[in-house]
């Protein structure tokens, strides 16, 4: 270990054994004092984009004590995103921000776009925000997998009120809730009784759309893939966040969901005004077709990495309108905007009337190795998981 | 033939014997007590147009109250009106008993413009000699002589210096072209659009109405052995900046192609319009500004639009449809202001016809020459839009 680091080490393994308050029991509240003010921090990064197995790896560097405009963060809860992951296999618009301000030789990125962290220190200049409070990223790009970073308020927003809040759901409402919140509202100006259909219903976004259409009066058609166990259960637990009707892949694309739907939408007098979609491929046309004359259907991601191929048809005589949703643009376009819309969610989390999904935490403290961390990674790209992935920082 | 039709033709006869034949397209000729023969392409079911088109011929008596008999002038044959007669569109033709059969018929075509030549007391606002336009599609305008109301007519106030051509095929293509420019994305002047099927009605209508617009074209056209030099010079004559092979744009070279033509890309290429589909709508998607529109209007090869999600999420580019049947049912008002519009530029000169290639329809004229006409408007690269022009009927 180099000397810098031997010393502040050493003091906290004084500190931890002569202290007996600083038990496991108390270590999201009190903080380790670390030799100096520096922090040393360690980063999931990569020198070069490929799969994540192959480019990720774990650095350490040093942090100084924030002066001027400079904070210091410490990471409390950061999810591991399927656009996290496509920035690093290159498949996405953004390339991750490489840098050598992290003490490496080659410029380095930090993976992840979204996460919650904890101010521990903030330079003298610093306004709007104190020791404690909790921040979330303003923008993507900033690089979320870490235990700790050093910047200015510019990057960030804070949360003004925590009380009631765990760190894993403020830490996962940017990305996923958003997007559902905003493909709901900018596209169609849908009225309570209103239906939408959705693919990949089970997903992060899929059941924000759940909760947040059972909240303002609409009716969703949900679609998941069909699988050989668990559908029951599956079913029930969607049905139990506010979803109409699940349905799976197959029944969508078979001959019988027409007569399906019309039962479903009281004699086809309920119209069907939006389509949301993630996953690309025949399914969309199968939705397409569903849908009421010049109705929506809006595309946010493509997990099943299939085109999607229109009959002309449905663009011209049913005047279906096909646009995506992209929540990186609209947050940088409203910013304002954006921070009342995390509030208000935020607010029906405390309330109890949104829930965070089912999630696989992966404990990320400071000894946490390389090897366990980049498998975390690299296992979202599995199907059918418990839940979505996210690095919970414990003692870092 | 029936007794009754071998007086009135004999009549007709007589009387046409009476008139120098220099005088036809002035003078109507008279039918005894006032019927008109008329004749129609009819289908009595769904199906190839040299299969299941026939001529029908079919008597109009004189119109009271609230009716009107019109004599078609011109009526163009449009993809819409084949389609509909194949079966494979949405809306079906009209089929009705009316015109004295026993199974029921529809006219095929749904656009043309005609003459009203006899009037009902009741009929206000048209008079006899006024040319009209057919409101809606669905009224049959491959016909010589109907007669129906007011509601399914749009008059043409000012028909001074316009060709019958011109007016009976004002209502689809033009309108079409108007409507893709205006609704889907606020261009401004100086900024482009990028259209395939650029020599088609709606194409060549796009052109001259973006260039009195200020909008600058890139227009695709499918290659050719011959000929190419010709089609580029015509329709950058009528306005268009540049004209493309769809070969052209599915190269590697095309980007670097319209960044040159787009000021080093600081001129942004804000809509797309296609009636083609398959991958040539990717290619110039890929050249479209983030959140423009590509606008769909037809589907000459037969081929889906593939949809590009990256193009989608990322680029925001929005797919639309656009059709102007849709359009005219919901904005009967706008539709008559934007024709007369079309027309007044007509008049002046600003906006041209596209070239017709068209099918004089007399009263003895035959139904295979008639049939022929309408299936030869699918084969490709013609040299102008089929169009049955009325002449002695």
């Amino acid at each position: 270990m180099p000397p810098s680091r031997a010393l502040p080490a050493l003091l906290r393994t004084v500190l931890r054994s002569t202290n007996p308050s600083l038990s496991f029991h108390h270590h999201h509240q009190t903080r380790l004092l670390s030799a100096y003010g520096y922090e040393q921090a360690k980063v999931l990064g990569l020198t070069s984009l490929g799969e994540p197995k192959d480019v990720l790896k774990l650095h350490s560097h040093s942090i100084s004590p924030p002066h001027g405009d400079a904070l210091t963060l410490r990471f409390l809860a950061s999810p591991i995103n399927p656009a996290d992951i496509n920035q690093i296999q290159g498949v996405y618009p953004t390339k991750p921000t490489f840098t050598t301000t992290l003490g490496t030789a080659e410029p380095l990125a930090v993976g992840g776009n979204e996460g919650v962290a904890e101010v521990i220190a903030k330079g003298g200049n610093v306004k709007g925000v104190e020791k404690g409070d909790w921040v979330i990223m303003r923008k993507q790009g900033f690089g979320t997998w870490r235990t700790h970073a050093q910047t200015t308020m510019d990057d960030l927003v804070v949360i003004k009120d925590r009380e009631g809040l765990k760190p894993e759901q403020v830490g996962t409402v940017s990305v996923n809730p958003m997007t559902a919140y905003r493909m709901l509202k900018d596209f169609v100006t849908m009225k309570e009784g209103d239906w939408f259909i959705q693919n990949g219903a089970n997903s992060g976004v899929g059941r924000a759309a759940i909760q947040l259409g059972r909240l303002w009066g609409l009716k969703s058609i949900n679609i998941v893939r069909k699988r050989d166990s668990r559908m029951e259960e599956l079913k029930q637990e969607l049905q139990g966040l506010g979803a109409d009707v699940v349905v799976t892949d197959d029944e969508v694309e078979s001959k019988g969901f027409r007569d399906q739907v019309k039962e479903i939408t009281n004699g086809g007098r309920e119209d069907i005004r939006l389509g949301l979609n993630c996953v690309g491929g025949s399914i969309v046309n199968s939705m397409a077709k569903q849908l009421a004359s010049g109705g929506h259907i809006v595309t946010y991601g493509a997990m099943s990495k299939k085109p999607v191929s229109l009959p002309t048809g449905l663009l011209i005589f049913k005047d279906i309108h096909f646009d995506g949703f992209w929540v990186s643009r609209w947050s940088e376009k409203h910013p304002v905007e954006k921070e009342a819309c995390v509030k208000e969610v935020l607010d029906l989390t405390r309330q109890g009337k949104f829930k965070d999904v089912p999630m696989d935490a992966v404990k990320w403290e400071y000894r946490t190795k390389q090897e366990e961390l980049v498998k975390a990674v690299q296992g979202t790209l599995e199907g059918y998981r418990s839940g979505k992935g996210i690095f919970v920082f414990g003692e870092t | 033939m029936a007794p009754s039709r071998a007086l009135y033709t004999s009549s007709r006869t007589a009387i046409r014997r009476l008139q120098p034949l220099g005088l036809q397209q002035q003078r109507r000729c008279i039918s005894a007590y006032g019927y008109e023969q008329a004749k129609c392409l009819v289908i009595d079911k769904l199906g190839e147009p040299k299969d299941v088109l026939r001529l029908h011929g079919h008597s109009i008596s004189p119109p009271h109250g609230d009716l009107l008999t019109v004599r078609f002038l011109a009526s163009p044959i449009n993809p819409a009106d084949i389609n509909q007669i194949q079966g494979v569109y949405p809306t079906k033709p009209t089929f009705t008993k009316d015109l004295g059969t026993s199974e029921p018929i529809a006219v095929g075509g749904n656009e043309g413009v005609a003459e009203v030549i006899a009037k009902g007391g009741n009929v206000k606002g048209i008079e006899r000699g006024d040319w009209v336009i057919m409101k809606k599609q669905g009224f049959g305008t491959w016909r010589t002589h109907a007669q129906t109301t007011a509601d399914n007519l749009m008059p043409i106030r000012n028909k001074d210096g316009l060709k019958a051509e011109q007016v009976g095929t004002v209502s689809v293509n033009p309108m079409t072209a108007y409507r893709m420019l205006k609704d889907f994305v606020d261009l401004k002047p100086g900024e482009w659009f990028i259209q395939n099927g650029a020599n088609s009605g709606v194409g060549r209508a796009a052109i001259q109405l973006g260039r009195l617009w200020g909008y600058k074209s890139i227009n695709v056209v499918r290659k050719r052995e011959s000929g190419m030099e010709e089609l580029k010079n015509d329709l950058k004559s009528l306005g268009a900046d540049v004209v493309v092979t769809d070969e052209e744009v599915e190269s590697k070279e095309f980007r670097d192609q319209v960044k040159e033509l787009t000021n080093g890309g600081r001129e942004p290429v804000r809509l797309g319009m296609n009636c083609v589909g398959g991958k040539l709508v990717n290619s110039m998607a890929k050249h479209l500004a983030p959140s423009s529109h590509m606008v769909t209007y037809g589907a000459m090869s037969k081929q889906p639009v593939s949809l590009p999600t990256g193009l989608l999420i990322f680029k925001n580019i929005s797919f639309d449809g656009f059709w102007v049947s849709r359009w005219s049912n919901e904005n009967p008002e706008q539709k008559e202001a934007c024709v007369t519009e079309v027309l007044d530029m007509t008049r002046q000169g600003k906006f041209r016809d596209i070239p017709m290639q068209p099918i004089k329809w007399d009263y003895n004229t035959k139904q295979e020459e008639l049939v022929n006409a309408v299936q030869g408007t699918l084969e490709g690269f013609r040299s102008g839009k089929g169009i049955f022009v009325f002449g002695k009927t």
